[in-house]
C-alpha cells in the first residue's frame, strides 16, 4: 500500500504538506538572553575617574570624552572585546551590559585598584629624585630634604642610611612621576586590580 | 516582462547566498563562530546561505583575521576569483583593528579594507553566530538586487 504511486500522490497534494513545502518559515534569529553586547550608557553621571579606561584590556576600546559640561564614556566596536570589565570597574554604574550590573549588585562584588612600587636595588643610585618628585610625598612632608631624606614616616618612600625605602606604597596614586624622573629606570609602578566580594575574604 | 524576470532573479538570489570564508591570521575564535552557524542550533541553510570554500562558487567572502603579510597578495587573488556580484564581510575585531595581534612588534597589517573592498563588518571578539547570519542576510539583498541594471 505504502509503495503505490497513488498513495504518494495523495500524500503530496494534501493542503498541509503543500503549505509547509512552499511557505516554510525559518526560525526567528534571536540573540540568547545571556548575550553580552557592547556596554551601553545607563544615564547615570560620569565623574571622569577613568577607572573604566584603566581596567580595559584592549587598546583603543574605550575613551571618556567631554561633552559640554559632562563626561561620557565612548566604546569603539572593532576594538572592544565585550569583556564587561569597564562595567564592573565603574564606581558610578555609568555603563551596563547584559547581566553584569545585576550580578555585581546581587553578589556584591567590586574591583579595587592599588599601585605597587618596586625598586630594583642593583639599578638604583639612591639619588632621591623619585622621593622629591612624588606629589604625595610633597603633601605628606613639606620639609622633604633635597636628597630624598625625611624625618617623617608618612611619605611613600625615602632615603635613609644610604638606601631607598618604600614604606607606604598604598598611598601611591599611580601618577608615574617617579618613573619619569628616575635616571636609571630603577623604579617601576605596577597597577594591581583585585576583585573582592563583600563579606568574603 | 524584464521587470518580472528581474524580480524573480532578485528573489532567488537573495535566498541562495553562497559564502566562502578565509582566515588571514586570527586566533580561530571567529572561525569557530562561523562554523557554529552550520550547527543545528543556528542552521545556516534554512536562511538560504550555503558555505562553499571555493571562491569561484561564492557570492560573499567572509574575511577573518588581521591580514598577515603573507596574505596581502593572496587575499586579493581570492577576492578577484569571486565572480560578480560579490561582497566581502569582515568578521571580528581583527580585520577592523588587528585586535590582540596589533601590538608593538606584531607582524600584521590591518585593516583588511586596505587590501580588498569591505562591504560590512561584524565587530566582536568573536561575534555571535546570530550577528554573522544577520549581517549576511541584510547585506545580500542590497548587493544582489537588480544587479543586471546596475552593471556598468
Ligand atoms: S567591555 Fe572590555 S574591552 Fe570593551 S571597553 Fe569595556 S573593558 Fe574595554
Ligand atoms: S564611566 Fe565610570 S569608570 Fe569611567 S570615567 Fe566615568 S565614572 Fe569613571
Ligand atoms: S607613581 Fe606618583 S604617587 Fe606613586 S610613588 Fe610615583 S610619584 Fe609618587
Ligand atoms: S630616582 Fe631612581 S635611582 Fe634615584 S633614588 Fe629613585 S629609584 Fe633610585
Amino acid at each position: 500500500m505504502g509503495f503505490s504511486i497513488i498513495w504518494y500522490l495523495r500524500e503530496f497534494i494534501r493542503g498541509e504538506w503543500l503549505k509547509n513545502f512552499f511557505f516554510a518559515k525559518t526560525a526567528p534569529l534571536v540573540d540568547p538572553p545571556y548575550f553580552r553586547g557592547y556596554p551601553a550608557l545607563t544615564g547615570k553621571e560620569c565623574t571622569h575617574c577613568l577607572s573604566c579606561m584603566m581596567i580595559c584590556p584592549t587598546p583603543g576600546a574605550i575613551e571618556v570624552l567631554r561633552e559640554g559640561e559632562t563626561w561620557t564614556p565612548h566604546i569603539y566596536p572593532g576594538h572592544c572585546i565585550r569583556c564587561g570589565l569597564c562595567v564592573e570597574a565603574c564606581p558610578e554604574d555609568v555603563l551596563d551590559v547584559g547581566r553584569v550590573l545585576e550580578t555585581q549588585h546581587r553578589d556584591q562584588t567590586e574591583i579595587s585598584v592599588r599601585y605597587q612600587v618596586t625598586v630594583k636595588p642593583e639599578a638604583c643610585v639612591r639619588c632621591g629624585n623619585c622621593v622629591v618628585a612624588c606629589p604625595v610625598n610633597k603633601e605628606a612632608d613639606p620639609q622633604l630634604g633635597a636628597t630624598g631624606t625625611s624625618a617623617n614616616d608618612e611619605v611613600i618612600m625615602k632615603i635613609r642610611n644610604g638606601n631607598l625605602w618604600v614604606i607606604h606604597d598604598e598611598k601611591c596614586t599611580g601618577c608615574k612621576t617617579c618613573e619619569e624622573v628616575c635616571p636609571t629606570d630603577a623604579i617601576a609602578i605596577a597597577r594591581v586590580a583585585e576583585g573582592t566580594q563583600e563579606g568574603k575574604a | 516582462m524584464t521587470d518580472l524576470l528581474q524580480k524573480l532573479k532578485n528573489a532567488v538570489r537573495s535566498r541562495s547566498i553562497h559564502v566562502a570564508y578565509v582566515d588571514t591570521g586570527s586566533c580561530n575564535g571567529c572561525d569557530i563562530e562561523v562554523l557554529a552557524c552550520l550547527s543545528p542550533r543556528y542552521d545556516l541553510e534554512q536562511y538560504g546561505i550555503y558555505v562553499h570554500n571555493n571562491p569561484r562558487e561564492a557570492d560573499i567572502l567572509l574575511v577573518i583575521g588581521c591580514c598577515t603579510p603573507q596574505w596581502e597578495d593572496k587575499l586579493k587573488e581570492v577576492w578577484e576569483k569571486i565572480p560578480e556580484p560579490k561582497a566581502a564581510i569582515a568578521i571580528g575585531n581583527c580585520p577592523v583593528s588587528g585586535c590582540v595581534f596589533n601590538r608593538e612588534g606584531g607582524y600584521v597589517n590591518p585593516p583588511v579594507s586596505k587590501h580588498i573592498p569591505i562591504a560590512a563588518s561584524v565587530p566582536g571578539c568573536p561575534p555571535r553566530p546570530t550577528e554573522i547570519i544577520r549581517a549576511v542576510l541584510s547585506l545580500a539583498p542590497t548587493i544582489f538586487a537588480d544587479y543586471e541594471e546596475k552593471k556598468p
